[in-house]
């Protein structure tokens, strides 16, 4: 795959880390669990083993994970096109508004 | 050692708010002219600030992802108990943030690489967009970092 290929996927994998991003936080899709008042890691979602559980790192494995296989699976889709920079930025943009409204509750107490 | 990690933290973040914020002034608004500091400010190169804003960003991001677990198990635990919902959503969002800037990040370095007509309006966006998240969560951590001084708490 040479540079020109890869600048189309780029474009593909921003937006598609952003999107799986906010649904891995919505839905607690972490491919890890972090225990950080005994220092110890699980394997997906746990619940809290001594103190509370931090999720944030396997957030962003997951959606780490997930975007690199949305843009491999994008590419045949891609490869005559010319590069989607729009979707690059739009798309994210869009999740940096929702996050906005996803924790609305924290200051509407 | 989480005291200096915190310092370190907020040192690279503010280099990395002065880094970006230039690079956003002077893609955004433009100058030709170096005649005083506003149009100075405007007028410098803007692709030299992209690979270190990138790496800056990283390691901020991993500073900020090796003291998180602190601020997790003793901070947080005590705005939630002195009920200050608002700095913990704030806290929240700008975890969110910093997370799409991550993943905003390739297609950062990208637009910066080889400056193309095709992606001028990207390139803007995407800076603009990292400028914001970076203050957001510059701001944000200032203010946490410092909230029982700032609110007599």
């Amino acid at each position: 795959m040479n540079n020109n290929n890869i600048e189309k996927l780029v474009p593909v994998f921003s937006a598609a880390f952003a999107v799986i991003y906010i649904f891995s936080v919505q839905l607690n899709w972490a491919l890890f669990t972090y225990h950080p008042k005994i220092r110890q890691w699980g394997w997906l979602v746990e619940p809290g083993r001594d103190g509370p559980p931090m999720y944030w790192y396997g957030w962003l494995v997951t959606s780490t994970l997930g975007a690199a296989a949305v843009s491999v699976i994008a590419w045949p889709l891609l490869r005559n096109r010319p590069t989607q920079y729009w979707l690059g930025w739009t798309v994210p943009l869009l999740v940096i508004i929702s996050v906005f409204y996803f924790f609305r509750d924290f200051f509407l107490r | 050692m989480a005291t200096f990690l915190v310092i370190l933290h907020g040192l690279l973040a503010v280099a990395l708010l002065g880094s970006i914020t230039h690079q956003a002034f002077a893609v955004a608004w433009p100058s030709r002219s170096k005649a005083g500091f506003a149009n100075a400010y405007r007028a410098v190169s803007s692709p030299v600030y992209a690979n270190a804003n990138v790496v800056l960003f990283i390691a901020v991001a991993i500073l900020g992802g090796v003291i998180y677990p602190n601020y997790r198990v003793w901070v947080r635990t005590y705005l939630e108990s002195a009920r200050l919902y608002s700095a913990v959503g704030s806290f929240e969002v700008k975890e969110q943030f910093i997370s799409i800037g991550l993943g905003l990040l390739p297609f950062y370095w990208l637009l910066w690489r080889r400056p193309e007509a095709a992606g001028k309006s990207a390139r803007m966006a995407v800076t603009l967009m990292l400028c914001f998240i970076v203050w957001f969560a510059f701001l944000v951590g200032h203010v946490l970092n410092n909230i029982r001084g700032l609110f007599g708490l």
